[in-house]
């Protein structure tokens, strides 16, 4: 079994979970991938680049109320909206990331988080695009193109998730695996000794976050729909630090690990909401252990297991989770 | 309208402000200084002490006495988590205390919300600062003009500390050169948790002197470590003139941008730090990052 | 025209002058040392050819075209690798993946951001024949952090020349090794230099070494140059040896 297999398989079980789940857990598991996808994205900038990130809420937020407005005030069809939402996040994040990559280490983490509370507050006055703190109601889930339907009913629409999931993870993948994705891994061991190979580090940053912003403004716009509304709470740093939680204990440096990351805080969150609310406390803790003990997440543990177990462990150093001691 | 009154109230109000701001940013900037880490939980540290303050002022009916519990409880706390948890780390990255600091403000958070409820918490003033004067015919509050005296004299303090005692020159020394560090020998270890709990305490100090302003309440610990931040990069890392720059640069650009320009004013901060960091990419006063 | 020319190159910080003036000349195919007491500006001179430090006066031309104010990462493309004295590499990665990431650098699509079996494949040749040439293949394989100190110095020389540099800097190349490794070390460099298809600027600190390697050599004491020329003469300077060679010679 080669990565590959293991990855169509779970596609495969994925694609058959509307057959088997009750719908109040296809939302849950719906919910999970499209953080699982915001995740992923962050894995990028944390895992491969070390570009620590406190604001990417930003890029949810931005993907989310640029899909809302889409939706409410356009007749683009959802899948349409969605992308593009996703675009127009990348395309401002080369701003941002502009600003941001003029510092670098604890600074560009500090500049990440000050932009997402900027946009945050802005969130608030602009009440036109906005709707400030009583957010956007009623987002549909515009039908098309060519009359599809499919995409708005609670099945079609997890589909929808899954295939933008899906498609992510593959095209991360072979980012990560390329020419570009080695420059990105030479940035996180060392930068100035990849600055003086003749690389322009700075532009591989700007490119690493765009392109994560994109893919976390994609999640961003996936949600929107899912829920109807979105709200000031989508940008707000408590969801930036939620998604960090989840790239770290799921395994930085390996993009599946924070896929499951998010399944594991979903499933975590929703199992203690049900006699505590301070499941944040309990975040915290985890995420502090994870940090102390297992930096290497989730799946770094998963995947160490299964090879010293004789199973074939996933192939070459790329799925080696990131140590953190570096 | 006397205009002149009008600027020295203003005046005196950033004043007050960058006071709070200064408590802040110098204990961040000190614990970076010998530390080398990033403090996260900064913020949370000053809600901690508007908190504690809120708990010792109910308790003892002084605010003075509230004064002098909150740094030294928060300040324990800091030391006691150091000592605890941080101390595993030095071998670390800086992320990985940028992240655990990370979790402790989402457990304080959560854990002060246990304790104090999610209420704002008035903490009154005391009687003798509660009044008002007036400055050329314009009122003034007398506890923001405590508040500006209050900066004055810890910045003082911590100023005359830096050059005066053992520790003080230890950490000037590491803030200038990283590789001191390995210089201190055998103090290192306990240099590390007092200058951690100095610096909460200080955060503590601030966030007792801001209660009367603002109320305690959960918000707080975001928006004291946003601005912070900003103090830091703006004054540059490390460096205790920069903070007090940097308090001082924020401040009167929040008071004097909120009243000339009320839609503008948080961007406003925010373009003050990107400015600088085009200019000097590593603050005001600190080295080149 | 000389291959690389420096122009009253001159750099301050704050009241110190590190760089003091300096003209030199390196013919293409030469191999010379600069060398010079502790401070004399050395690595200041390196980090001025380089662009990590811009220079407060004079100019860089490097085969006929002005180097001078561009950033490093310019100055490297146009042909000039180097080596740091306190050893920069990849930890994590292996010895060969450094040397491809070094090699890729220098490929037109370098940033491709799919796929790169062309792009890995090109480079993988240049950097496992840079692994060969300074005997570190046999190391190929192992995370570049968990080799020996000498090997690790080697890696650094073997990602500079799998650049195909045009000029190669090398910044103390046995600096902080013991006396067995630097007489590897040396061996591996003097073998890898014979053939004079090589352009080399050196700043060493051992005499040793300069003399077993360089054909050419500037003094450099407090900034300035003091001397220039063969080992020979450069030996036999009495200002020389009084700067820098009288308590050794």
């Amino acid at each position: 079994m080669n990565a590959w297999h293991g990855l169509l398989a779970t596609a495969f079980i994925l694609a058959l979970a509307p057959a088997g789940l009750p719908p109040y857990a296809m939302t849950l598991l719906t919910e999970a991938l499209i953080l699982g996808l915001f995740a992923m994205s962050l894995d990028l900038m944390v895992g491969y680049t070390r570009l620590l990130s406190f604001g990417h809420a930003a890029a949810y937020g931005l993907g989310a109320y640029t899909a809302g407005n889409l939706l409410l005030h356009t007749d683009i069809p959802m899948v349409f909206a969605v992308l593009l939402a996703g675009l127009f996040s990348g395309i401002v994040a080369i701003g941002v990331a502009w600003v941001c990559t003029l510092a670098s280490g604890v600074s560009f983490s500090m500049l990440t988080l000050a932009f997402a509370q900027l946009l945050y507050a802005v969130a608030f006055k602009w009440t036109s695009v906005t709707g400030a703190s009583d957010g956007l109601a009623g987002i549909p889930r515009s039908p098309g193109p060519f009359g599809i339907t499919v995409f708005a009913g609670k099945t079609g629409f997890y589909y929808l998730v899954l295939a933008c999931l899906f498609g992510a993870f593959v095209f991360c993948r072979s980012l990560v695996r390329s020419p570009f994705g080695a420059v990105l891994q030479g940035i996180r061991e060392n930068e100035a000794k990849t600055r003086s190979l003749g690389y322009d580090t700075r532009r591989y940053k700007i490119a690493v976050v765009a392109i994560s912003f994109a893919l976390g403004g994609l999640a961003g716009a996936l949600y929107a729909p899912f829920a109807g509304f979105t709200n000031t709470e989508l940008l707000f740093w408590l969801l930036s630090g939620q998604v960090l939680i989840m790239v770290i204990v799921g395994g930085a440096g390996t993009l599946i690990g924070p896929i499951i990351g998010a399944a594991f805080f979903m499933l975590v969150s929703n199992l203690l909401s049900s006699w505590t609310d301070s499941w944040a406390l309990f975040f915290g803790l985890i995420f502090i252990g994870f940090v102390l003990f297992a930096p290497q997440g989730i799946w770094g543990l998963a995947t160490r297991w299964l090879g010293r177990t004789g199973a074939p462990a996933p192939k070459g150093k790329r799925w080696r989770s990131l140590n953190w001691t570096g | 309208m006397d205009f002149l009154g009008f600027l020295i109230t203003q005046c005196l109000n950033a004043l007050s402000q960058a006071a709070l701001l200064f408590f802040l940013g110098v204990g961040l900037t000190l614990i970076f200084g010998i530390m080398r880490i990033v403090n996260f939980a900064h913020g949370a540290f000053f809600m901690l002490g508007a908190y504690v303050g809120y708990t010792a002022v109910y308790l003892t009916g002084s605010f003075w006495m509230a004064l002098v519990a909150a740094p030294l409880l928060v300040g324990a706390f800091g030391a006691a988590f150091e000592l605890g948890i941080l101390r595993q780390l030095y071998r670390r990255d800086h992320s990985a205390f940028l992240m655990v600091t990370f979790g402790l403000t989402l457990i304080m958070g959560e854990g002060i919300r246990l304790l104090w409820g999610v209420a704002a918490l008035e903490v009154p003033a005391p009687k003798l600062l509660s009044g008002i004067v007036f400055i050329l015919d314009e009122p003034f509050p007398v506890y923001r003009l405590f508040l500006a005296g209050a900066g004055i004299v810890v910045a003082l303090a911590i100023w005359q500390f830096l050059e005066r005692t053992r520790l003080g020159l230890l950490i000037r020394a590491t803030s200038q050169n990283a590789e001191m560090v390995h210089a201190l020998g055998t103090d290192v270890r306990l240099v590390r948790s007092a200058v951690f709990g100095i610096g909460c305490g200080l955060a503590g100090i601030g966030g007792v002197l801001a209660a009367p302003l603002v109320t305690a309440s959960l918000g707080m610990a975001p928006n004291a470590v946003i601005d912070t931040f900003v103090i830091v990069i703006i004054g540059g890392m490390g460096s205790f003139a920069g903070s007090l720059i940097g308090a001082l640069l924020v401040a009167f650009v929040q008071v004097f941008g909120t009243y000339y320009f009320p839609d503008l004013a948080l961007a406003l901060m925010y373009l003050v730090m990107l400015t600088v960091l085009v200019v000097r990419p590593g603050g005001l006063l600190g080295k080149e990052a | 025209m000389a291959f690389l020319e420096l122009d009253g190159l001159t750099r301050r910080f704050g009241g110190i002058v590190a760089v003091d003036d300096v003209t030199m000349r390196v013919e293409a195919g030469e191999v010379r040392a600069v060398i010079g007491p502790n401070g004399a500006g050395k690595s200041t001179l390196f980090h001025l050819i380089t662009g990590v430090v811009k220079p407060s006066a004079g100019t860089v031309r490097f085969d006929g075209e002005a180097m001078t104010g561009l950033p490093p990462q310019r100055i490297c493309q146009r042909g000039i690798s180097r080596t740091f004295q306190l050893t920069a590499l990849f930890p994590e990665m292996t010895a060969r993946e450094n040397a491809r990431l070094a090699a890729q650098a220098r490929h037109r699509r370098r940033w491709q951001p799919y796929g790169g079996g062309s792009v890995f494949g090109q480079a993988e040749r240049l950097g496992d024949a840079a692994l060969e040439r300074l005997g570190l293949t046999h190391v190929a394989q192992r995370p570049a952090g968990l080799l020996s100190h000498g090997d690790q110095r080697l890696l650094e020389v073997a990602m500079a020349l799998a650049q195909q540099p045009r000029l190669l800097l090398l910044d103390e190349p046995t600096q902080g090794l013991s006396v067995e490794e630097t007489e590897q070390a040396v061996a591996t460099l003097a073998g890898l230099l014979a053939d004079g298809s090589m352009t080399v600027l050196l700043v060493e600190h051992d005499m040793e070494v300069v003399f077993r390697l360089a054909r050419m050599i500037t003094v450099l004491h407090r900034g300035a140059v003091i001397a220039d020329g063969p080992p020979d003469v450069v030996k036999a300077d009495a200002e020389v040896q009084k700067a820098y060679l009288g308590g050794l010679a």
